[in-house]
This record gives C-alpha cells, sequence and structure tokens, in this order.
C-alpha cells in the first residue's frame, strides 16, 4: 500500500490536483481512498460529482465518536475512489490538527484505511504540528509538494520542506520528499523556476500542469477532467503525473532554502 | 546523613500559576472553584489541598470542580462543557464562583471571559492562569488577588488594616497571622480583612477600608501596586523578620497608620530581651549553615540570632532545622529557637 500526500499552500489546487490524480490511478485498476483534510471540505467534490459529503469531525461533533460509522464517512465516488472528508471544528474555535488526528485514529478503528494507494489532501500552509500528523505517524510516506512560482506558495513548499527535513530525524520516521508539483499560474518562466527550486532542495519536479480552462469546464459539469473530458491534454498530464508518481523510487530528505535565497531564486527566474 | 530535603532542593516557589491561584480562591468561604480545562489540572491541585488543609487541622475537601475537558472539547472548543460546570456550580448555592483556566483552555483559545459574564445569578469570576503563559505558583496567588480585590469599592476607615497574600499553604499560617495581629494592635491597630484567608465574599467587599495594607512578603508587591492604584492604599511590603526588622515593622506600621509608637517599641525590646533570657543556655553552641546560601534572607536572620545569643556559626555546628521563609516577628524567633534547642540538646 502506498500512502502519499499532498501538502501545499491553501488555494493552489491541491484538491483539483489530488481529485485528478486519484481519478487517473484508479483508472490504472487501483483501490484508491482520497482523504481530504480541509475544513473547507472540497477535496472530494468533484470526485463526488458535486456532493460534498458529511465530514468525519461533523458526524463527530453532532452524535460523538461511538455513533459514527464507517458507512457514514467512507464514500464511493468517480470509478470507486473511496472518499472521506476530515472536515474541522468551526473557525477559531477548538484546535483543527487534533482534530485531522482524531479522523485518523477514527479511521483505523474502522480499518478503512486500506487499499493500493491512500492520498492524503492537506493544507500545508498551516504548520502546526497537528497538520503535520499525517508525516509525523506515518500515514503519509512519500509528500508531494504543490505549488506555482508565485513566492507565497514556494515559501509554504519551503517550510513543509523544513517539517520534514525535521521530521526525517526521527528513527521511526518514514516520511520523504518523493517530488514538486507545479500546478501553473501560467507565468513567464515558472516551469524552470519551480524545477530549479525543487533540484535546490534536493528533490524534482515530477510533473508541470499548466492552467487550462479544460479544469474549469470539467469542474462546472462537477467532474474530475479525468472524466469530463478523458481525451484532453490535461487529462493526459494528470495520467502521466499518475504514473510516474506509481513508478516513483526516489525518495529524499528534502535540504530547505534560506529566504532570502528563495526570494533571489523567485527573481532570478521570474521576468517581471 | 539528613533524609529531610534542603530548601536549596525544593521548588516550592515554582510549579503551576493555577494551583497559586487556587491557594486564594480556595480560601473564600462558600465559594467554588472552576477549573476549566482536562480533569488532571483539578485532580493534583485537589490532592494538594486537601492534604495542605488536613495538615492545618482544617476540615472539609476545597471547594474545586472541574469542566473536564476531554479530546472533543479540544477539538470543537470547551466552552460549553464550561457552561455545563458553570450550571452545576451555580446549583450548589455557592456565594461566588471563580474560574480558573488552564493551559488547555488557553491553547485552544475558550473564552472564558465571554462564558462567565452570562447572568449566573451569582458573581462569576475569571481568573487567567494557563500554566503555560508563564509565572510560576507566586503569580497566580497575584493574579488571583488582583482579580478578586475588583469586587470590592473604595471606602475610608481609619485604624484598620488589611492582611495582603497569606500564604495559605505555609506551615505557620495561623501563628505568623497571630503575631502580625498582635504587633499591629499593640499599636491600636486592628485587623480588617485577611486577603485572602478563610473569609467570605462580604469581606472581601471590604478591603477598600483599610489605612493600609501589609503585604506576606515583597513577592506580593504587584498586588500591593494594584490595590495602590485602586483603593489609594499605602502597603508595608513584608511580614516583620528577625529581631530589629520586628522593631521596624512597628515603626513602620505606626507611620502608615500615623499612630504613636515609643511605647509600643521599647515594650517589643523588653520582650525580645525576654525570649533571648530563655534560650540562654545555647550560649557556646554552634550551628551549622546547613547549605544556607548567604544572599538568603534566612541567612540574615540567622546570623543575627546566633549573635545576639552568642552562638557560634559553622560547619562542623550543630545541623539546626531552618526555616524555608525568615521566621515572622519574635513569636516566630521564639518558636526556631525552641526547635534549635531540641535539635543541640539531642
Ligand atoms: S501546567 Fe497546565 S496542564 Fe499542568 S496543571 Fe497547570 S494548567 Fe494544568
Amino acid at each position: 500500500m502506498k500512502q502519499i500526500a499532498l501538502y501545499g499552500k491553501g488555494g493552489i489546487g491541491k484538491s483539483t490536483t489530488s481529485a485528478n490524480l486519484s481519478a487517473a490511478l484508479s483508472l490504472q485498476g487501483l483501490d484508491i481512498l482520497q482523504i481530504g483534510c480541509d475544513p473547507k471540505r472540497d477535496s472530494t467534490r468533484m470526485l463526488m460529482h458535486g456532493s460534498f459529503i458529511p465530514t468525519v469531525m461533523d458526524l463527530v461533533r453532532e452524535r460523538g465518536d461511538a455513533e459514527v460509522f464507517k458507512k457514514d464517512v467512507v464514500y464511493t465516488g468517480f470509478n470507486g475512489v473511496r472518499c472521506v472528508e476530515a472536515g474541522g471544528p468551526e473557525p477559531g474555535v477548538g484546535c483543527a490538527g487534533r482534530g485531522i488526528i482524531a479522523t485518523f485514529q477514527l479511521l483505523e478503528k474502522f480499518g478503512a484505511l486500506t487499499g493500493d494507494v491512500i492520498v492524503y489532501d492537506v493544507l500545508g500552509d498551516v504548520v502546526c504540528g497537528g497538520f503535520a500528523m499525517p508525516m509525523r505517524e506515518g500515514y503519509a510516506q512519500e509528500i508531494y509538494l504543490v505549488t506555482s512560482g508565485e513566492l507565497m506558495s514556494l515559501y509554504a513548499a519551503n517550510n513543509i520542506c523544513k517539517a520534514i527535513r525535521r521530521l526525517s530525524q526521527r528513527s521511526k520516521s518514514t516520511c520523504r520528499l518523493a517530488g514538486v508539483i507545479c500546478n501553473a499560474k501560467n507565468m513567464p518562466g515558472e516551469e524552470d523556476l519551480v524545477a530549479e527550486f525543487a533540484r535546490r532542495v534536493n528533490s524534482s519536479l515530477v510533473q508541470y500542469i499548466p492552467r487550462d480552462r479544460a479544469v474549469q469546464i470539467a469542474e462546472i459539469h462537477k467532474q474530475t477532467v479525468i472524466e469530463y473530458d478523458p481525451a484532453s491534454e490535461q487529462a493526459q498530464r494528470y495520467r502521466t503525473l499518475a504514473s510516474r508518481v506509481m513508478e516513483n523510487t526516489t525518495f529524499t530528505i528534502p535540504i530547505p532554502l534560506e529566504i532570502d535565497e528563495l526570494e533571489a531564486l523567485a527573481l532570478e527566474y521570474l521576468q517581471i | 546523613m539528613s533524609l529531610k530535603p534542603l530548601p536549596l532542593n525544593t521548588s516550592r516557589f515554582e510549579g503551576c500559576t493555577l494551583t497559586g491561584a487556587l491557594s486564594v480562591t480556595t480560601s473564600v468561604r462558600n465559594s467554588i472553584s472552576v477549573v476549566h480545562g482536562p480533569r488532571g489540572c483539578a485532580h493534583h491541585n485537589f490532592s494538594l489541598l486537601h492534604a495542605t488543609s488536613l495538615e492545618h487541622d482544617g476540615i472539609g475537601a476545597p471547594a474545586i470542580q472541574s469542566s473536564g475537558l476531554l479530546e472533543k472539547e479540544i477539538i470543537f472548543g470547551g466552552e460549553a462543557a464550561l457552561e455545563q460546570a458553570l450550571s452545576h456550580a451555580v446549583s450548589l448555592s455557592p456565594s461566588c464562583i471563580f474560574v480558573l483556566s488552564t493551559c488547555i483552555a488557553e491553547t485552544i483559545g475558550d473564552d472564558a471571559g465571554a462564558v462567565c459574564r452570562k447572568d449566573w445569578g451569582v458573581p462569576v469570576i475569571p481568573v487567567p492562569t494557563g500554566g503555560f503563559l508563564g509565572g510560576v505558583f507566586e503569580k497566580g496567588v497575584n493574579n488571583a488577588l488582583c482579580t478578586l480585590s475588583d469586587m470590592a469599592e473604595p471606602r475610608s476607615s481609619e485604624g484598620t488594616v488589611n492582611i495582603i497574600g497569606e500564604k495559605n499553604l505555609e506551615f505557620e499560617v495561623e501563628e505568623n497571622f497571630k503575631e502580625v495581629s498582635r504587633l499591629l494592635s499593640v499599636l491600636g491597630l486592628f485587623v480588617n480583612t485577611r486577603f485572602v484567608h478563610n473569609i467570605s465574599d462580604k469581606d472581601i467587599a471590604q478591603i477598600g477600608r483599610a489605612s493600609f495594607n501589609v503585604l506576606r512578603d515583597p513577592g506580593a508587591c504587584p498586588v500591593g501596586d494594584h490595590l495602590k492604584v485602586r483603593f489609594g492604599t499605602a502597603y508595608i511590603p513584608s511580614f516583620p523578620a528577625g529581631l530589629a526588622g520586628t522593631i521596624q515593622f512597628l515603626e513602620m506600621a505606626a507611620a502608615a497608620g500615623r499612630v504613636p509608637f515609643r511605647s509600643a517599641v521599647a515594650d517589643e525590646i523588653a520582650l525580645q530581651e525576654e525570649v533571648l533570657n530563655g534560650f540562654s543556655d545555647l550560649a557556646g553552641s554552634s550551628i551549622s549553615p546547613n547549605g544556607l546560601k548567604m544572599t538568603s534572607p534566612v541567612y540574615s536572620i540567622v546570623r543575627e540570632v546566633t549573635s545576639a545569643l552568642d552562638m557560634g556559626f559553622s560547619d562542623t555546628g550543630c545541623h539546626v532545622p531552618v526555616p524555608l521563609d525568615p521566621p515572622v516577628g519574635t513569636a516566630g524567633i521564639q518558636r526556631m529557637l525552641h526547635r534549635w534547642r531540641r535539635a543541640i540538646h539531642a
């Protein structure tokens, strides 16, 4: 069983990437479980044809965890991909990180953490211990950073490199950086910048995904690109990503950049 | 080898702010202290206060309740659990309720103040005590005293004195209080309120009417300053310590209370001589510093007493019990000398 996690800045397109990746992996005949860890709970929406599934945390809040069962939280979406949304507390109240931990423990209790690949879709600009939990506890073993060429999203990616590096020093740690996915904003020089960023943090660019209207059109139809427009070039990019993820054997301990190094890098590549 | 831990090895002035605050709030009669956090925060404090009150021949258990936060509350916020705990506390008809926060409640950002502001029918007073926010036992005591003082209005009354920040968990809390009231009474002054030792919420409301305050020790200065700002009451920063210190205390109290002091001072000096004469058999014997640091305030008192009694002070001397805090007043010195005599003649 492969356990991969996509981390990246909020709003960078992790959910779109995760959902299309899961869809593409499922078409390879693999049994896939996707777990969204964002309180926004939109990670699995396109796999579920537009419906928001109930979140584990909402159900636990309403009923208490003794009354929540596997069937209440695990939903089957496109091509048999199983979907879970962790959810979270109301904004500004309680501890969402601890909520993620509790969700995983509940799923483990149900025996639901199974399949050929588990895809964790984790928001990564909040880097308290709770959000590093999937890495820390060995749930997520291969980390993919989703970033564009924008400085803020590279910051977030770089911070996650710091977390992976730190956690990799633990003796029991199995978490490694598996690569960088560029979910582009279509800025000039962006692919080279992200590729260079990946190289400097001791990793590589696994896939470049240009901004493409195909994604928006598919989303209007409440589907992933893989489902809505399988013949499109964009769908092909996600399928290539899926194959590369499955073939990938290069997992590294990243070397995060200093902030000024990161800024200099962005300046060098982006034509302003 | 003495198995008794030396004062140097103890951390009694550290620990959690919650413990310090509880040592104050649980001393308000007919009140309930609700600890907003996991049960553990309440439990070990309950045990400690219970055990201490038994030592002091106190009766009953401290009125402490917990909001009992569990994982669910950590994730979704614990304000509802606090409300539930408060409803229960209110049903027991206390005169007032104190809500003390903890590390967990502060970390998840519960707004305990907002919950307290609801109309509960009795005063519900939040005291900030999250252990991890820094500060130690003493900070908790001071936070609680300052918060409680806000329950009173300024008034004036001549000749009365508040005793501020007694160490409710200390071994000789009653004896020390008695000695300070005796010294005040020889000046014609009397104690208004023991803030806070076994008093009611009505007594708290009286603390605005005193000519001056006496702090238990300089650690309570932040409380002294707070009261000064709020009620305009000046303070003496410490209980009397040592022979000369006790005389000085009388002079300071007389000045603060604007009363004559000469005859009271003369009487006290005579009393001190009488006490020392009673221990003249100790002259010539020698005691050991027993790990006492020269910078400790207890050190100077021990030296003062040994030289007044013509006693020796060296590493080879007898190991006598030395108190953790300087003995209070002439009576405190007398009790210390009784213990020394037992050790020397043992
Ligand atoms: S330090 Fe924090 S967790 Fe420990 S008792 Fe104090 S408030 Fe509770």
